[in-house]
């Protein structure tokens, strides 16, 4: 079906605030399995403190009866806890939009357009437990009124939530569940989206955070070593990359920094193994040093950094996509690297995937670069399918081997030296072509060699020559090249019209906003051509060209302050964009993303009316 | 074939000042390395930046010659990936206790079962004479021209207290006592120090015929397993003693972590889960 004209029956979105501590996440986690159990999709996006109690705290979720691009714009329904969460959110409501607030700790203004539900959340919970900490409980009982949700499956999900806390806290919940049933029909609340039936039609679909699908994707993709530190947003990747590597027997260490975890992970490359660390900013940052030292060893390694905002300790629960020339060009000296951003949570699974292919293959770090909004961000997604899982052979060359998708994902793993290489055996022979050499892993009798983070030549002897410095030099980007020109063959990333003069590139977790204005774009007849690399460095540049060729306008949208990416396309494609920023901490919304495109569109018209 | 000297040595000669202390402390782990006839391709080899820094140059091995400071977390990655391999770790005074010293205490709360040949001079040699966490009181070197200010670290009673399992001192001039040590550093489960004074010929903080008089063999009677019996006599300076100081054995990362699959596969015949059912436990 085509996406553009596809028409929604269902599709809302709702937003719940209060103090960090209060419960919203959890409440709002609890409506959205419960969505997500009916034929519906469910996207939801996460704010929180930084500190473990108070400050503002919200989850939006948006709900709709069709593939979910985006957490979208405006929001339908409001559920706010106190003040705070109100005057935060309010100016985001759509006109006519709904507010159920708690009248004891929240004053509203009467004159605004927006239909107004008082629920005495907080006393309604002190009532009924002699606790405040029910309230979101209440809340997710009005939610369920609201939306006429099966109260079974909310039951099952509070077992499932607070089950090991015993049966006096499962009862506990229930009536406060219920509590919020009877304040919602006492209020009246005016339904306009059921959320009733639960189906078994989506059996093949999972609840995913971006952090759980990179971890996921790790271990598909054969990882079985992660080292980590503990760093706000990325932690979760590591809790469920510790939590699955011992059953799958892997192994999984907690270590002193990240430089010790970078460390680690680069000694059990050596040693022959697939490994990644996951992280964020300011240990990406740690790396570096470490990082460099993976390029001139020539080891495969995966880091995630899951981006947050910055400069310095910065803003640890927000989103930001500022990381970019760090992890291109940052730290000393020059060393290839492979950078890929994941566009939405199901991506992160098979790029993590892809990421592992490239490391394995190209001897090379690569950073997965995500953020706090992906990381953090859960949607229902398909279930990978594993029967489409296959081991390619070791002679599979680079280029042949596909870009992993639901479709087919093929699994790679690092071309060991065979007997006719280890004669004379030279772990960096200088590949002409591809700049690839035979390696080895220990336990192989006549693998030894020496890596040396010195210069060194093929054989792995240190040695400073210009000479050798220059050949070598040469010899580690030529792995570049050829996968840049692998990239020329791959699958192309961009779509939408090829008769326009307006083009729009997006990098990482905006895909989806990008996408839906667009839709919304071409929905009013301003045409548009999308490019969306995964692979962001290197560039298949012909390719890249071939979008370029044409277009007035180009557009660069991303959420950060300085424009990096669109540095970058400046200086290798030599336009000049106009640049969309967004640096507050949250994503940008495909109505921000439009306004920018209305503009860029007027400039062209006018181009073309003074040409006339 | 019986394997030799040789079969240990690498390819590319050393190249540290003639009268180097590092000469006898390769040669003597060349030496034990041979005498446990651990098969070359069956050793990893980290080392840091510095002179000593260069071992694993030297040595026929899986070497890896890394960055300033990072040796023992590389080795840990390298001993935990593949556990049936003898790691080796080798540095100096600036590297292990100056910029890499943080790492010591997490090594050896996880008790990796890797060795540690951890060579003291007192100074910064490759960089050419600076002052280093043990170079003396009152010394003057290129950065402390009017004498070092800061304490001497005190080395020994800092392994103790971070309860690394087997803790060793020797002196480059005495290669059967340093041959013998390696050898039971080696053979030891668990995270292993052999930390060794190696005069520096070129900045000679530390002089070779001071260092001799100066050290003396533990008695036979010690007994290396009384932790507050080695801080006494790690801490004693009229003589200086050799030895194994402590040796413990308390269960490596490797252990643990093979308990830990026990653990998590207890359901599924402690056999690794598939990656479908990874999967599907998500669902």
């Amino acid at each position: 079906m085509n996406d553009i004209n596809y028409r929604s029956k269902l599709d809302f979105i709702i937003r719940v605030g209060g103090e960090g501590g209060d419960g919203v996440i959890s409440c709002g986690e609890l409506f959205a399995s419960a969505a997500a159990r009916t034929e519906n999709h469910v996207f939801t996006y996460i704010t929180y403190p930084a500190e473990i109690r108070g400050g503002f705290s919200m989850i939006q979720i948006r709900v709709r009866d069709w593939t979910i691009y985006s957490m979208g714009s405006k929001v339908d329904y409001l559920i706010v806890f106190n003040q705070e969460a109100y005057d935060h959110t309010i100016h985001d409501l759509k006109p006519g939009g709904v507010v159920i607030y708690d009248p004891d700790h929240v004053q509203i203004q009467k004159d605004l357009e927006a239909k107004f539900y008082p629920i005495p959340l907080t006393k309604l919970a002190v009532d009924l437990t002699g606790g405040v900490l029910g309230k979101n409980v209440v809340a997710l009982g009005a939610l369920g009124e609201l939306f006429q949700v099966n109260k079974k499956g909310l039951h099952k999900l509070l077992k499932d939530r607070y089950g090991q806390k015993g049966d006096v806290v499962v009862e506990k919940n229930l009536k406060l569940l219920e509590a919020g049933y009877s304040a919602g029909k006492k209020n009246k609340l005016e339904k306009k989206f059921h959320l009733k039936t639960e189906t078994d039609s989506k059996h093949n679909f999972m609840m995913l955070s971006g952090n759980e699908a990179v971890a996921l994707g790790a271990i598909a993709a054969g990882c079985r070593f992660v080292a980590g530190y503990p760093i706000t947003p990325a932690t979760p990747i590591f809790e469920t990359l510790t939590k699955l590597m011992p059953k799958v027997g892997g192994r999984a260490i907690q270590v002193e920094d990240e430089i010790a975890a970078i460390s680690a992970i680069i000694g059990a490359s050596f040693a022959g193994e697939k490994t990644i660390t996951p992280t964020s900013g300011p240990g990406l940052q740690l790396m570096g040093e470490q990082l460099n030292l993976a390029s001139m060893v020539e080891l495969p390694i995966v880091i995630v950094d899951v981006q947050r905002g910055g400069p310095s300790t910065g803003l640890p629960t927000k989103t930001e996509q500022s990381d970019l020339k760090y992890a291109i060009y940052g730290t000393f000296g020059e060393s290839p690297r492979i950078i890929i951003a994941p566009s939405s949570v199901e991506d992160c699974f098979y790029q993590t995937i892809r990421a592992f292919n490239l490391a394995e293959r190209f001897q090379m770090p690569v950073i997965i670069l995500t953020d706090q909004s992906i990381g953090y961000r859960k949607a229902t997604v398909q279930i990978p399918d594993v029967s489409n899982m296959v081991a390619v052979k070791r002679e599979q060359k680079s280029g042949k081997i596909v870009v992993p998708t639901a479709g087919r994902i093929e699994i790679a793993s690092r071309a060991i030296a065979n007997s006719a290489e280890l004669v004379d055996y030279k772990r960096f022979l200088d590949n002409a072509k591809t700049g690839i050499s035979p390696i080895t892993i220990p336990g192989m009798a006549g693998g030894q060699y020496l890596a040396t983070g010195l210069e060194h030549t093929e054989d792995g002897k240190a040695n400073y020559t210009p000479e050798v410095h220059k050949q070598m030099t040469r010899k580690r980007f030529r792995k570049l090249t050829r996968l840049s020109a692998i990239l020329e063959k791959n699958p192309k990333e961009y779509y939408g019209s090829t008769k326009t003069k307006i083009g729009i590139i997006g990098w990482g977790s905006t895909e989806g906003a990008i996408r839906e204005a667009r839709y919304i774009a071409e929905k009013k007849g301003i045409k548009i051509r999308q490019l969306h690399p995964k692979v962001i460095s290197p560039l298949p540049e012909t390719k890249i060209r071939h979008f370029l060729m044409g277009l007035k306008q180009v557009i660069v949208v991303e959420e950060n302050y300085t424009g990096q990416f669109a540095h970058f396309i400046k200086a290798k494609f030599g336009v000049v964009p106009i640049e969309i920023h967004k640096y507050e901490g949250i994503p940008i919304t495909p109505q921000e993303i439009y306004a920018g495109i209305l503009k860029v569109a007027r400039i062209v018209d006018e181009e073309n009316i003074t040409r006339l | 074939m019986k394997r030799t000297l040789q079969d240990y040595k690498s390819d590319i000669k050393p190249v540290w000042c003639p009268g180097c202390g590092d000469y006898g402390v390769l040669a003597a782990l060349q030496k034990a390395l041979l005498a446990l006839e651990i098969p070359p391709e069956d050793i990893i080899t980290v080392s840091g930046i510095g002179c000593s820094g260069r071992f694993s140059h030297f040595l026929n091995s899986y070497s890896f010659h890394g960055t300033h400071g990072r040796a023992l977390p590389t080795a840990v990655g390298a001993k935990t990936a593949k556990p049936d391999c003898t790691v080796l770790v080798a540095g100096g005074d600036g590297d292990g206790l100056g910029i890499g010293g943080g790492h010591i205490s997490p090594v050896a709360r996880k008790n990796v079962d890797l060795t540690y040949i951890l060579i003291d001079n007192r100074v910064y040699g490759l960089t050419k004479g600076q002052a280093s966490p043990t170079t003396p009181i009152g010394t003057k070197t290129k950065t402390s021209p009017l004498g070092v200010y800061e304490s001497t670290l005190d080395v020994l009673p800092v392994f103790l207290a971070y309860d690394v399992s087997f803790i060793a001192r020797s002196i480059s001039t005495n290669m059967k006592q340093m041959t013998e040590i390696m050898q039971a550093a080696i053979t030891h489960k668990g995270m292993s120090i052999v930390y060794i004074m190696s005069p520096c010929v070129t900045f000679p903080v530390l002089k070779s015929k001071e260092m001799k008089e100066m050290y003396q063999p533990l008695p036979d009677s010690y007994d290396p397993t009384n932790k507050m019996m080695a801080f006494e006599m790690a801490y004693k300076s009229g003589p200086m003693y050799s030895g194994i100081f402590y040796q413990i054995s308390k269960p490596t990362l490797d252990e643990q972590l093979d308990s830990d699959f026990e653990k998590a596969t207890r359901n599924n015949k402690s056999k690794p889960y598939s990656v479908e059912e990874v999967l599907n436990g998500f669902a």
